[in-house]
C-alpha cells in the first residue's frame, strides 16, 4: 500500500521526457497511473524515476483523418474515447473502453498506458490488433511505426523500449468488429478476451488473456467451423489461476471466438 | 425486566403502511447520518496523536516454518524508526491468550507475534514503530528474519491424521471433537421409506470482508498504567479477558474507545494479538502508536469464515417427503489458531434441524488447524454453514426422489402453529410462519410465471432454475453453551448494558455498550428511550460508539449474534423504564401525589387529567441536581440509571448436550432465479425475492438494509468470493482485484418483503437479524440445482461457493457429482 | 528539470488553498487525509478497487490512492467535506439519509463523489446508468439497493 521513495519530474514536452526517461536506468513513463501505482503500492516493481507525462499536450487528443483514420494519443483516456466523436469512425473502440473497470479508472487510465503495459488480461491489446492499428514510438533515434500485430512481446513488453514512448496509435476506420470476453463480475478483469475483425474480408481474430501477448488467428473465414478449426489448431496454452484453469480459458477462448466473429459479422 | 407475552398483543401479519402509535415501529431518520454524509465520523484512522509512531508488522511469508532468528537492528538504524517489537520479547512480557478449548486445543500457546514457529502466511512476526507509514513500510523491508520452512497442511480432512502438527504443545491439530446425538437416528432409518446418502459437501471459506479493514491507535498512560485504544473491536468486554491477563493487568487497564466503524461482520471480534502488540508498543516506546491494517492483511490473516466440510450425510426419508433427521460428519477448518473457537463447534447447534421438523439429528464434529488464516465469527457464524446443509439436504432428497422442493419444504418447515417449539437438544425457537414467509417468496418473485420464465431463457439459449433457501438467524446467545464444549469454562448466560440519565438542563442522555458497525443503534434506541418517556427521538442524545469509561457495558458487550434488538434494546428499555419510574416518583413528591398520577408525555411530567400540573424535563433535572433542598428524605432517585439487561437462560444439559442456547429466531427465506450459459457456465441472476420475519421491528428501513446488505454478502460468496490457496499455502485472491465482491452491477433485481411473528420471550417483541444467515448461498445453489438436475439425474450443486468454472464442470462432467448422492429404497 | 524526491505542491480543497511539502512517493489520499486533515475521505482496499477515496479533481471522478500528491500540484480538488453548506445537507446527501443509503458509512464519501460526478453530466441517468456510474465504489453493508434509490430521487 505504501510506496518505496521515488523521484518525480514532470516534463512539459515530449523531447524533455525522452531526455529524462534515457538519463536514470530505473525511470518509468507514468501515464494514468492506473496500473503502475498500483504496481507500485504492492512494491512488486519500484522505479527510481517517474516521469509523468500528463503535462505533454502533443501526447493528447484524437484527430480523425479525411480518410477516416482515427490517431489517438497515447495519454488519451478511455472516458476520452467513449465521448468521442472523432472515435466512433470505429465504434468498437468506445464501445470496449466502456467496460474497462469503472469511471474512476476510465477517467485516468490511458491507451499508452494499457497498450504498454501489457497486462495479458488488457482489453486494447487484442482489440487493436485486431483492428490492424499502427503504434508510433519515438526514441533518441526519432520515430518509427510498428503495427499493432507487432508491437506486443511478453508480458508486460513491448516494441517501446526503455527511454521509447509510445506517441500515438492509428487505427483505420471500420465497423466490422466484435469483441466478446468472459470477465470476473460485470466490467471485471477479463478471464478470457477476443476480439475480432471482419474489415479486411476474411477474419482477424485476437485472443486475449491466453499467453503472454494476443494470439492473432488469420481464418480463411467467418464460417464458424473455420473458425473453431483455427483456435484448436492454435494450441492454446493459456495459464491456470484462481480465476480459471487452463482447460476452462482453452475452451472459453473457442466459444468467445465464435462469439466475436459472429458479433463482428453482423455489424459488416 | 424481562416481560414474555405469551400471547402477542398486536397482531402477527403486518401490512405494509400500517401506522402505529409511537416512534417505534417508524423510519425516523437516522442520527447517524448528518455526520456520516458529510464525512465527519470518526473512524480509528481518523483519530490523530501528536508524534504517534506508525506501526507494520513483518509477516510470515511462509504457511509453515520455525523462526530460526529474528534481527530487527538494520531496521532500527533506518532514520525515523522509533522501535521494533518481537515475539521473543511477547514470550517475556505477555503470557499466552486464554483458550478456550479442552486439551489438546486448550495447550495451544497463542502470542500477540509468533513465538518460535510462523503458522501460516501473512502471521505476524515483529512489528515496527516509525514517524510515518511510509518508513514503518520501508523498515519492515530491513527486519531479517531466518526461517526454517517445514512441511505444512492445507486442508482439514488432510490436517486430522496429524502428520504435520501446528501447535506442538497440543500435539494435535484437532482442536475439539464431540458427536451430538439427539432422538434415535438408527429407529429413524429402520423407519425410512428411502435413505439418501450423500457423500460430501462442502462449505467455502470466504469472510464479509468488511470495507474499513482493522486497526488501532493505543495510548498508555505511565502514571496510570492505563492503555488507551482506539479501535475496531465488536466485543471488547471479550477482548478485555483475552488481553488483560496476557498483559498481567487488571481489566479496567484496557479502555476501549470506538466512534464509527466501517463494517465488522464478526471480522473484527479476535483482534487481541495485533492489539496486544501495539498495547506493548505504546508502553515500550512511550508514544502513541497506530496500526492501519492494509487489505491484503485482513484477507491473508484476518480473518475467514469458518470452512466446513460435510461426509456421510444419511437422511432417512418416508416416500410422502417426510424427512426424519440426518446424520453427518462435520470436518470445521479454522485456520492456525482457534482464539474464538472453538465456540463454532456448538453454535450451529442453535440451528440443528434448521427450519424443519426433524426430530433424530447426529452430528460427529471435528473442529482442526491449517496453515491457513485463522477465523473469526463470520456474518452467520457457524449457523450459517449448518443452515447450508439442511438445505442442501432438502433439495438433494427433493431432487432424488423426483418431488417439487417447495412442497418437501412445506411439509418438513416447523409449522406454524407450533410455535414457540422446541428443538431435538432443547432450543427454542420462538415464533414463525415459515410457509407464509415462502409463500410470499414465491409470489414476489413470481413463481406462477415459471414455466414462461423457463421458456424465455430457453429461446435465448439459456438453462433457467429457480431455487429457495430458508434460513434461521438465531439471535442473543447462551453463552453457557459453551460449556458444552468445555465444561470448566465459566461462561453462560449473556447481558448488555445501557445507562440513561436526566441532564440538569433536561437532556436526555444514552449511552449504549454496544459497538455498532452501521446498524443504527442510536436511531433505534432513541425511538425506545423516547416512546418510554414522552418524548421525540430528537430530545434523546445518544452518545455515539463506544467507551469502557462510560461504564455502560458488561463482560460480553458488544455487537455481534444478532442481538441488539434484544439485549442492547432491552438494556435501554429497563434503563428508561427505570429513568421514566424516577422522573415520575420526582415529580409525584414536587406535586405532592402519587408517582402513579404522573405521565410522561410531550417532554413533561404531568398530572394525569391536569396537563397544567407539569414539569418539563429541564425542571426535573435542576430540580434533583441543583435545587432540592426540601425534597422528601425517602425519596430515591438519582436520574441517572443503569441497567444490565439479563435474558433468561439456564446452564445447559451438558451430559444430553441439550438445553436452549439461544433466545430469538429471525427467519428469512429467499428465492432466487437463474439463467446459466450451458455453452460457458456462465450464469446470472435474473431476478431474486427476500422475506424477512424478525419479530416486531422496531425501524423497518433498517431492517431492510440488513436484509439488502446480508443477501449481497451472500451472493458474492456463492459466485465469486473464496479464499482459495495455492500448494505453498499463499492466499491466491488476498485483495479486492482477485477477491470479487458484488458490485452496484452485479446486483440483481431484489424484491423484499416482510411478515412480524412477534417473539414471546424479548422485552420489545423484536428480534435481532443483521447476520442473516447467508439464505442466499442457500438459495443459489438451489437454483443452479434446479436447473441442472433432474430427478436422479444431472449434477450434484456441492459447494456452498459456485463461480463459472465451478458451473461449467458440473455440465461438462455430471457423473463426477452425480456418484456423490445414492438412494436406498426399502 | 531535474527528478525529485519531494517537492512543495500547491492545492485547492473544497475552495480553501493549501501549500504543503510532499515526498513524491505520498499517495494522494494520504496527503489529504494525514497531512492535510481532511478525514471524510477513506481507504478501503490496497489495490485501487473499492472507490472509498474517491474524489474530483478539476471536476473528474477519480480514486485518490491511484494518484500521487504530486500529481495533483496545481488542481482543484473536491471531497465529501465539500457537498454541504455551513452544516446543511445537499440534496444528494439528504436523499442518501431518506433512503437509509449508508450504514456503516464508510464508503459513504466516495459514493456521494462518484454520485456528484454521475448528477453533474447526467442529471437523469436510468437505473443502469446510475449502477454504471457507482461501479467503481463497493459497498459491504448495504447491497447498493438504497443507494440507487437515493441517487434517483437526488437526480429529480
Amino acid at each position: 500500500m505504501l510506496l518505496r521513495e521515488v523521484e518525480y519530474a514532470r516534463p512539459a514536452s515530449v523531447q524533455e521526457a525522452l531526455r529524462l526517461l534515457g538519463s536514470h536506468e530505473g525511470a518509468r513513463a507514468l501515464a494514468g497511473g492506473q496500473t503502475l501505482i498500483n504496481v507500485m503500492k504492492a512494491r512488486a516493481a519500484s522505479p527510481d524515476v517517474l516521469v509523468d507525462l500528463a503535462d505533454i499536450g502533443e501526447l493528447r487528443g484524437i484527430e480523425l483523418a479525411s480518410d477516416g483514420t482515427v490517431t489517438i494519443g497515447a495519454m488519451t483516456t478511455y472516458t476520452d474515447i467513449v465521448d468521442s466523436a472523432e472515435a466512433r469512425a470505429r465504434p468498437i473502440l468506445g464501445e470496449v473502453c466502456k467496460q474497462i473497470a469503472d469511471v474512476q479508472v476510465r477517467n485516468r487510465g490511458t491507451v499508452g498506458g494499457n497498450v504498454c503495459s501489457n497486462d495479458p488480461t488488457n482489453h486494447l491489446p487484442p482489440l487493436l490488433v485486431a483492428v490492424g492499428a499502427t503504434m508510433t514510438i519515438l526514441g533518441q533515434g526519432g520515430e518509427r511505426s510498428v503495427p499493432a500485430s507487432e508491437f506486443f512481446l511478453g508480458v508486460y513488453m513491448t516494441a517501446a523500449g526503455p527511454g521509447e514512448l509510445l506517441t500515438k496509435i492509428s487505427v483505420p476506420p471500420g465497423k466490422g468488429d466484435g469483441f466478446a470476453s468472459v470477465p470476473i463480475g460485470r466490467d471485471g478483469t477479463c478471464i478470457v478476451n477476443v476480439a475480432a475483425s471482419l474489415d479486411s474480408g476474411a477474419p482477424t481474430l485476437a485472443i486475449g488473456c491466453v499467453d503472454a501477448v494476443p494470439v492473432v488467428l488469420t481464418p480463411d473465414s467467418a464460417a464458424e467451423e473455420t473458425v473453431r478449426a483455427a483456435v484448436r489448431g492454435a494450441n492454446l496454452d493459456p495459464p491456470s489461476d484462481v480465476h480459471a484453469s487452463a482447460d476452462y480459458r482453452r475452451h472459453l477462448a473457442e466459444v468467445l471466438a465464435l462469439r466475436a466473429v459472429a458479433q463482428a459479422a453482423g455489424r459488416t | 425486566m424481562t416481560e414474555t407475552t405469551v400471547t402477542p398483543e398486536r397482531p402477527l401479519v403486518v401490512e405494509e403502511g400500517e401506522s402505529k402509535a409511537g416512534f417505534i415501529g417508524q423510519n425516523i431518520p437516522r442520527k447517524e447520518d448528518k455526520r456520516l454524509v458529510q464525512g465527519e465520523g470518526v473512524f480509528f484512522d481518523d483519530v490523530k496523536r501528536h508524534e504517534m509512531g506508525f506501526v507494520h508488522f513483518v509477516r510470515s511469508p511462509y504457511a509453515h516454518a520455525r523462526i530460526k532468528s529474528v534481527d530487527v537492528s538494520k531496521a532500527l538504524e533506518l532514520d525515523g524508526v522509533y522501535g521494533t517489537l518481537t515475539g521473543d520479547e511477547v514470550a517475556i512480557l505477555t503470557d499466552p491468550f486464554f483458550e478456550l478449548s479442552t486439551p489438546p486445543g486448550a495447550n495451544i500457546k497463542d502470542y500477540a507475534l509468533a513465538a518460535g514457529r510462523v503458522r501460516h502466511v501473512g502471521d505476524p512476526v515483529a512489528a515496527v514503530v516509525a514517524r510515518t507509514r511510509e518508513l514503518a513500510r520501508d523498515a519492515t523491508e530491513l527486519v531479517e528474519v531466518d526461517y526454517e520452512p517445514l512441511p505444512h497442511v492445507l486442508d482439514g480432512e488432510e490436517s486430522l491424521k496429524d502428520e504435520v502438527v501446528l501447535h506442538e504443545e497440543a500435539g494435535s491439530n484437532t482442536v475439539w471433537s464431540g458427536v451430538f446425538d439427539w432422538g434415535d437416528f438408527d429407529a429413524a432409518v429402520e423407519d425410512a421409506d428411502h435413505v439418501v446418502r450423500i457423500e460430501r459437501l462442502h462449505f467455502d471459506r470466504f469472510s464479509s470482508t468488511p470495507l474499513e479493514c482493522s486497526g488501532c491507535l493505543v495510548e498508555f498512560n505511565r502514571g496510570t498504567g492505563q492503555w488507551t485504544i482506539h479501535g475496531t473491536h465488536q466485543m471488547p468486554g471479550v477482548g478485555a479477558i483475552w488481553m488483560a491477563p496476557a498483559l498481567r493487568v487488571g481489566i479496567d487497564k484496557l479502555r476501549f474507545i470506538s466512534q464509527d466503524i466501517g463494517g465488522g461482520f464478526g471480522n473484527k471480534i479476535t483482534l487481541h494479538p495485533q492489539y496486544t502488540a501495539c498495547c506493548l508498543l505504546a508502553r515500550k516506546l512511550n508514544r502513541p502508536v497506530q496500526w492501519t491494517e492494509w487489505r491484503t492483511d485482513q484477507h491473508t490473516a484476518n480473518t475467514h469464515g469458518n470452512e466446513r466440510t460435510f461426509l456421510d450425510v444419511t437422511v432417512p426419508v418416508k416416500a410422502d417427503g417426510t424427512m426424519l433427521g440426518f446424520s453427518v460428519r462435520a470436518i470445521d477448518d479454522c485456520g492456525a489458531f482457534p482464539r474464538y473457537e472453538p465456540l463454532g463447534c456448538i453454535i450451529w447447534a442453535q440451528v440443528t434441524p434448521g427450519c424443519y421438523r426433524w426430530r433424530n439429528v447426529r452430528v460427529d464434529f471435528t473442529q482442526v488447524c491449517t496453515n491457513k488464516s485463522p477465523v473469526a465469527p463470520n456474518r452467520g457464524y457457524s449457523r450459517m454453514q449448518h443452515l447450508w446443509l439442511t438445505e442442501r439436504i432438502v433439495d438433494i432428497v427433493a431432487g432424488e426422489l423426483g418431488l417439487d422442493p417447495i412442497e418437501v419444504r412445506k411439509k418438513n418447515y416447523v409449522k406454524h402453529e407450533e410455535f414457540p417449539y422446541e428443538t431435538p437438544n432443547g432450543c427454542v425457537y420462538d415464533s414463525g410462519d415459515y410457509a407464509r414467509c415462502l409463500d410470499i417468496a414465491l409470489e414476489l418473485i413470481g413463481y406462477d410465471s415459471l414455466e414462461e420464465k423457463r421458456q424465455d431463457a430457453e429461446s435465448r439459449g439459456k438453462v433457467f432454475g429457480i431455487g429457495i433457501g430458508s434460513t434461521l438467524d438465531s439471535g442473543t446467545n447462551n453463552f453457557g453453551q459453551s460449556m458444552i464444549l468445555n465444561p470448566e469454562l465459566q461462561f453462560s448466560g449473556n447481558n448488555e448494558v445501557a445507562t440513561a440519565k436526566l441532564d440538569i438542563f433536561g437532556e436526555v442522555v444514552v449511552t449504549l455498550g454496544t459497538v455498532p458497525q452501521g446498524q443504527g443503534h442510536e436511531t433505534t434506541t432513541a425511538q425506545v428511550v423516547a416512546d418510554i418517556l414522552g418524548c421525540t427521538p430528537d430530545e434523546i442524545n445518544v452518545r455515539a460508539g463506544h467507551d469502557t469509561y462510560w461504564n455502560s457495558n458488561a463482560g460480553l458487550s458488544g455487537t455481534y449474534a444478532s442481538q441488539f434488538a434484544v439485549t442492547g434494546l432491552g438494556a435501554v428499555k429497563g434503563a428508561a423504564d427505570k429513568l421514566a419510574d424516577e422522573m415520575k416518583q420526582l415529580a409525584a413528591a414536587v406535586f405532592g401525589c402519587g408517582p402513579d398520577d404522573i405521565e410522561l408525555v410531550a417532554s413533561q411530567a404531568r398530572i394525569k387529567g391536569n396537563p397544567e400540573a407539569a414539569l418539563p424535563f429541564m425542571a426535573l433535572g435542576a430540580i434533583l441536581n441543583a435545587n432540592n433542598a426540601g425534597l422528601p428524605p425517602e425519596l430515591d432517585v438519582t436520574l441517572n440509571v443503569r441497567y444490565v439487561f439479563r435474558p433468561q437462560f439456564e446452564k445447559p444439559d451438558l451430559e444430553r448436550k441439550f438445553g436452549n442456547l439461544t433466545l430469538t429466531y429471525a427467519t428469512q427465506i429467499h428465492a432466487c432465479a437463474v439463467e446459466i450459459d450451458p455453452e460457458t457456465g456462465v450464469y446470472e441472476i435474473v431476478d431474486y425475492a427476500a422475506v424477512d420475519d424478525c419479530g416486531n421491528r422496531i425501524h423497518p428501513q433498517i431492517v431492510e438494509g440488513q436484509v439488502h446488505g446480508a443477501t449481497a454478502q451472500a451472493l458474492g460468496a456463492a459466485t465469486h468470493e473464496i479464499f482459495t490457496y495455492d500448494e505453498e499455502g499463499n492466499l491466491l485472491t488476498p485483495n479486492f482485484y482477485d477477491y470479487h465482491v458484488p458490485h452496484a452491477l452485479d446486483m440483481p433485481p431484489m424484491k423484499t418483503g416482510y411478515i412480524e411473528s412477534t417473539s414471546p420471550f424479548t422485552p420489545l417483541g423484536a428480534k435481532g437479524m443483521g447476520e442473516g444467515g447467508g439464505a442466499g448461498i442457500h438459495a443459489v445453489c438451489a437454483a443452479l440445482q434446479n436447473a441442472l438436475g433432474k430427478k436422479g439425474e444431472g449434477p450434484i450443486v456441492w459447494r456452498s461457493c459456485n463461480p463459472y468454472e465451478g458451473v461449467w464442470d458440473l455440465l461438462q462432467k455430471p457423473e463426477e457429482t452425480r456418484k456423490l448422492v445414492s438412494v436406498e429404497t426399502r | 528539470m531535474e527528478a525529485v524526491s519531494s517537492r512543495t505542491i500547491t492545492v485547492e480543497v473544497n475552495g480553501v488553498q493549501y501549500e504543503r511539502e510532499v515526498e513524491a512517493r505520498r499517495l494522494l489520499i494520504h496527503f489529504i487525509r494525514d497531512d492535510l486533515n481532511l478525514t471524510g475521505s477513506h481507504i478501503g482496499c490496497d489495490t485501487g478497487n473499492c472507490g472509498a477515496c474517491s474524489v474530483l479533481i478539476d471536476g473528474v471522478l477519480v480514486k485518490s490512492c491511484m494518484m500521487l500528491a504530486v500529481q495533483a500540484d496545481g488542481a482543484k480538488i473536491e471531497t465529501v467535506e465539500g457537498l454541504a453548506s455551513d452544516g446543511e445537507l445537499n440534496g444528494l446527501q439528504q436523499a442518501f439519509s431518506d433512503h437509509h443509503a449508508l450504514q456503516c458509512g464508510y464508503c459513504t464519501p466516495g459514493m456521494l463523489m462518484s454520485a456528484t460526478a454521475l448528477l453533474r453530466e447526467n442529471a437523469s441517468p436510468s437505473e443502469e446508468e446510475i449502477r454504471k456510474g457507482i461501479q467503481g465504489n463497493i459497498c459491504r453493508c448495504t447491497g447498493y439497493v438504497n443507494i440507487v434509490e437515493a441517487i434517483k430521487a437526488a437526480a429529480q
